[in-house]
């Protein structure tokens, strides 16, 4: 076979990590298939780009952190974070591993709700229920976290209307030695916020506590700061069991609990920073076991993104390349930021589905839109790619999916791996039809 | 009641038992010959009271051989005198005597570890011997002693020799003691027995066999096959071997002693019994095997106490945790292929393998490895005493040759017996720092790839000493699960997969019996209600926790990962059943099945437990009798039946066997 011809470039040779793999000029990161099916196979039979999940990969870390947690803290329950991602199969992926389900908008519950969820099974979450949405909740026996003032007025009118007390549990928030704090959600432990509207609950006879609710935070680095958080909210159950005589069934410590994404801006690499599954386990229930008083509590945990977000990749193909002005390569892939409005904020990690000849040289990559911003990666040593190379973009199990715009393109079709290594179609690819199905031309412009 | 248990005790501490009653009797049966009763006793009130008046008294509370000395001394005098003035206010001389040679020579022994047994009696015997030769009052009246009734027995020349052991030398004594003696330990019995006979035949080769069988230090033989077959040493064929060699070195002990002695008229009495036995003891102590560091108050009970720690509790080795938490396999094991050799044999290297492999894709990154950046565990209570976490993780396909060890931390356990040291860690991953206390379990580093090491992994070792790269020693896994299969103190093999177990803090609430804790329960019987029980917290004088149901005891230990039972006084009743269904209990909420082994007075009765106890001591696998329990999250269940748990409440919820059933009703 003869060499392709590339165009001569100078780039600076960095020595320092020459191993018996060659220097970073000819490192380069292969990933071929994703378990067991190879990735331009993958490509071959749904298209590209395309969006892979991994049911293994979703049960090694679901199990993982139950594992965690479960042998620390027996009575512990997870609730599938919907926002993260609910496509149906993925859901149900994560219900057939025993998980519960946690919404924060009547759409949301609904959808839960068709694929066989019992009310009881979902926690309500969220500043924005709409009363209709709230009320169905109420009757369906779903866990209502109140967010604000607003919503005790509005359950207690629903509590009127159906003749019977609600059991409810109020979000809080609270300073865990963090940065940023969010405060924005619920009441304020530490001023006293928290204790009042229970107070103003308990005087208003209609609703009950049977539980604590709180979220610090997303991507949280520090497992110190769930500590703090779970001490908070039991010394807070703590009191409110005595001076209120509620038996508080559950605390309910959010989720937030980091991937091993790259962060933009965080120099070290995820595996170094990013707490196990054992540490924030850890944390927690020494907690609860050094601070509650009285009967433990059950331990409810809404973890979305360490749960699915390594599950996810996202491959998609080279179309064409191009040689900047800066003498920086650049890849014209046919994903764009439209899939991947995580690109913002993570350095993913971008593999190839083969190993190529040539060496590494500074790259971009760029995706399909006609869009300035399109950049999925701004430098990275790749050696140089063909029309059709195959890139598999990981981690984008969490937020990315349910994120993605139809925009300029149509969405990708999704597949499942299943633990058989079996791909499955579930969801289609948008189409012309798919988009325009609910758009209205007015008669005036017919 | 406590002062009437010192008064009597010292007279059963002779024989190696312990049970103040039987005290009683042979108080009552030294009367036999008055003036060896009442100077006897005598000797005991001089000893306390000299004992008071110094201020010395947990000196001779906790020591039981400062009473028992002084009351041979006394009824040595007892023996050789009657009853007078002058007899007595010498017994109280002598007695005082005796407690500061006890108190001195203890004072020496103590040092090696060293019982003084009746040395003092029998140093102070000679001196008062040798003194009497000028006291021309003093007259003995030796040769005209009969007591006040006596038996004719077959095997007269054993019976009298045990009677002299309280200085009585008759049958109906020797009777006596020996009934004693066979109740409480049929192993204390068949050893005296033994020894005498051993004694006497060897002797016979020497002297005629008339003069060996009657010789009256004939006792010697008996109390030295005893204490050492049956107390100091843990009873086996080879301690009873080692007994026979000590008591037929005393036969030419016996006799030179007699030959030079008789030029002043000085008895041996106990002489040869002490020294061949202290004798015995130092060197025993050194090394043999089966040297009980445990005395318990029957052999029987040091040799399943010894037994129990063995096959129950791991035994004195060295004990650690996994270094992690989840499933990793062994890359290397003890003696292993590459580096696990000569003194750096026993340690173990764990990574993490998915369908055969370490690594995900090509294995050609550091992140590739599923070791990598995993979470280490303190394997020990203990303090850092020393650490590194400044070297890189080397790239795969690289080893940093200089810096053989990596990163590491080296842990002082907290007994200070032995340090344990983690090797190849992250770059600056290490949580703690020199000095920090660190809990078993904590988590204090990750996995890297710093120092001679080809891919991330764990490596650990146990070392005598504090340096890096420190000689190792031989340690143990205190558990693991493999295959759904709790190991308790076991090595796993080269490959195998093995799981830490992580401790349930619920589980261990549940398990925190705390003093005066009580658990009433409602009986059934063939689903009949019958009675209620309550079972109470309580801690003996030694700091010991039982439950107790008023009459029975069941004493528990709670660990870092296991609640145990370990010992159990009393008759059949719901806590002997309590044992058997629940012997240890893993504080861990996996479904898992594991083997431990109850004692004989647990599971067998009577006469078949008092012949099992005996023939244990010829073969210790009439011991190892595993029954299987089965751990799901909240019941325990076995071949004996079945207990569970509530996860809310502390205790048992109910504790099933045959047709009974035991439901918690409340707790108190």
């Amino acid at each position: 076979m003869s060499k392709k011809y590339e165009k001569p470039v100078i780039i600076k040779v960095d020595f320092t990590m020459a191993s018996k793999y060659g220097s970073p000029l000819k490192t380069q990161k292969v990933r071929s298939e994703i378990d067991g099916v190879n990735v331009r196979n993958l490509v071959k039979e749904f298209g590209s780009p395309l969006f892979v999940f991994s049911e293994r990969g979703i049960e090694n870390k679901y199990n993982e952190f139950k594992e965690a947690f479960t042998s620390r803290y027996p009575d512990t329950q997870f609730f599938w974070s919907y926002k993260t991602n609910y496509l149906d199969a993925i859901c149900k992926v994560f219900h057939k591993l025993g998980s519960k389900t946690e919404v924060v908008s009547e759409f949301e519950y609904e959808k839960a709700r068709t694929l066989g969820i019992e009310g009881k099974d979902i926690i309500f979450n969220g500043p924005y229920k709409p009363k209709e949405a709230l009320k169905k909740a109420v009757m369906e026996g779903a866990k209502i976290h109140i967010d604000h003032w607003y919503e005790i007025n509005d359950l207690e009118e629903i509590a009127d209307e159906l003749g019977r007390e609600i059991p409810v549990a109020i979000r809080c928030n609270m300073n865990t030695g963090i940065y940023p704090q969010w405060s924005r959600f619920g009441f304020n432990i530490d001023n006293g916020e928290a204790l009042d509207a229970i107070k103003r609950i308990y005087e208003g006879k209609k609703l009950y506590m049977t539980g604590l609710h709180s979220h610090i935070g997303t991507f949280m680095l520090s497992a110190a700061a769930y500590g703090m958080e779970v001490k908070k909210l039991i010394e807070l159950k703590n009191k409110i069991e005595e001076d209120f005589g509620y038996e508080i069934e559950y605390i309910d410590i959010g989720g937030g609990f980091a991937s091993k994404n790259r962060l933009k801006g965080v120099y070290q690499a995820p595996e170094v920073i990013v707490p196990s599954a054992d540490e924030y386990a850890e944390a927690v229930t020494n907690a609860i076991f050094e601070n509650n008083k009285g009967k433990l509590p059950k331990l409810y945990l809404e973890t979305g993104r360490a749960l699915i977000d390594e599950a996810g990749y996202l491959l998609t193909s080279v179309w064409a390349s191009k040689r900047m002005p800066d003498g920086k390569k650049s890849y014209i892939v046919d994903a764009g930021v439209n899939l991947l409005y995580t690109a913002f904020w993570y350095n993913f990690d971008i593999s190839l589905d083969k190993r190529y000849e040539g060496l590494n040289e500074p790259s971009m990559i760029n995706g399909p839109l006609c869009m300035n911003i399109d950049v999925i990666a701004e430098n990275m040593m790749l050696p140089p790619l063909e029309r059709g190379s195959v890139l598999s973009i990981w981690p984008v199990g969490a937020y990315t999916y349910t994120q993605s715009m139809q925009f300029i393109r149509y969405r990708p079709k999704v597949a499942l791996i299943d633990k058989d290594s079996t791909p499955h179609l579930i969801r289609e690819a948008d189409d012309l039809e798919y988009v325009r199905e609910k758009e209205i031309i007015p008669d005036f412009l017919k | 009641m406590d002062k009437i248990k010192l008064f009597f005790k010292p007279y059963i501490s002779i024989l190696f038992l312990r049970d103040y009653r039987v005290g009683i009797i042979l108080f009552l049966f030294s009367f036999l010959l008055p003036s060896v009763g009442i100077l006897g006793m005598a000797a005991i009130f001089s000893t306390i009271i000299f004992a008071e008046i110094m201020g010395v008294r947990e000196h001779y509370l906790k020591y039981g051989f400062y009473l028992y000395n002084s009351l041979l001394v006394g009824m040595g005098v007892g023996y050789f005198f009657d009853v007078t003035i002058l007899t007595l206010l010498l017994t109280l001389m002598l007695s005082i005597l005796t407690f500061l040679i006890s108190f001195g020579l203890n004072r020496m022994f103590i040092n090696y570890s060293l019982p003084i047994l009746s040395l003092p009696f029998a140093f102070v015997s000679m001196l008062f011997y040798l003194a009497s030769l000028k006291y021309n009052s003093l007259i003995t009246n030796i040769l005209h002693r009969v007591p006040f009734f006596d038996l004719n027995l077959p095997f007269s020349a054993f019976f009298k020799s045990m009677g002299t052991i309280l200085f009585l030398p008759y049958n109906i004594t020797g009777l006596i003691i020996s009934l004693i003696i066979f109740f409480y330990s049929r192993i204390l019995f068949f050893l005296a027995v033994l020894g005498f006979v051993a004694g006497v035949l060897l002797h016979s080769l020497f002297i005629p066999f008339s003069a060996s069988l009657n010789s009256f230090y004939n006792f010697n033989f008996i109390l030295i096959a005893m204490a050492l077959g049956g107390v100091f040493l843990v009873p086996n064929i080879r301690s009873y071997l080692i007994a026979v060699i000590a008591v037929s070195l005393s036969v030419i002990l016996i006799d030179s002693f007699e030959v030079f002695f008789n030029l002043y008229a000085l008895p041996v009495y106990t002489l040869p019994f002490n020294i061949i036995t202290i004798l015995f003891i130092l060197l025993a102590s050194i090394g043999y095997k089966y040297f009980n560091y445990s005395i318990k108050g029957t052999p029987e009970k040091s040799l399943e106490y010894y037994l129990s720690n063995i096959f129950r509790f791991g035994g004195n080795d060295i004990k650690i945790n996994l270094p992690f938490s989840g499933k990793w396999s062994v890359y290397q094991a003890f003696d292993d292929e590459w580096t696990h050799k000569g003194e750096y044999r026993y340690a173990y290297d764990f990574v993490i393998k998915k369908e055969g492999k370490s690594y995900q894709n090509e294995g050609k990154f550091l992140e590739d490895y599923y070791a990598f950046a995993e979470g280490v565990l303190a394997p020990v209570s203990g303090y850092v005493v020393a650490l590194r976490d400044d070297l890189e993780d080397n790239f795969i396909g690289n080893v940093d040759r200089i810096n053989n060890w990596g990163n590491y931390i080296i842990i002082k356990s907290l007994n200070g017996a032995f340090y344990v040291e983690i090797s190849h860690l992250m770059k600056n991953s290490l949580s703690v720092k020199v000095g920090d206390y660190v809990e078993m379990g904590q988590i204090i580093a990750k996995c890297g790839n710093s120092g001679y090491s080809p891919e991330p992994h764990i490596h650990i070792q146990v070392q005598f000493s504090p340096v890096l790269g420190g000689k190792t020693m031989p340690f143990k896994f205190i558990d693991y699960i493999k295959a759904n299969r709790l190991y308790y103190y076991s090595l796993p093999k080269k490959g195998e997969e093995i799981e830490a177990v992580i401790v349930d803090k619920t589980s261990k609430l549940r398990m925190n019996f705390i003093l005066d804790d009580e658990f009433v329960y409602k009986v059934y019987e063939n689903n009949e209600e019958k009675r209620e029980i309550g079972f109470k917290v309580k801690m003996n004088e030694k700091g010991e926790f039982y439950l107790t149901d008023g009459k029975n005891r069941l004493y528990f230990y709670l660990s870092e990962k296991t609640f145990y039972f370990y010992e159990y006084e009393g008759k059949k009743s719901y806590l002997k059943e309590l044992f058997k269904l629940s012997p240890k209990i893993p504080l861990t909420n996996k479904i898992v099945s594991y083997y431990d082994i109850l004692p004989v007075n647990i599971i067998t009765e009577k006469t078949k437990k008092y012949i099992i106890e005996f023939l244990l001591s010829f073969n210790y696998n009439l011991f190892n009798k595993a029954v299987k329990y089965e751990k799901k999250p909240l019941e325990i269940v076995s071949k004996f039946g079945k207990i569970s748990f509530s996860f809310y409440e502390k205790g048992f919820k109910t504790i099933e066997y045959e047709n009974t059933k035991l439901i918690l009703r409340n707790e108190k």
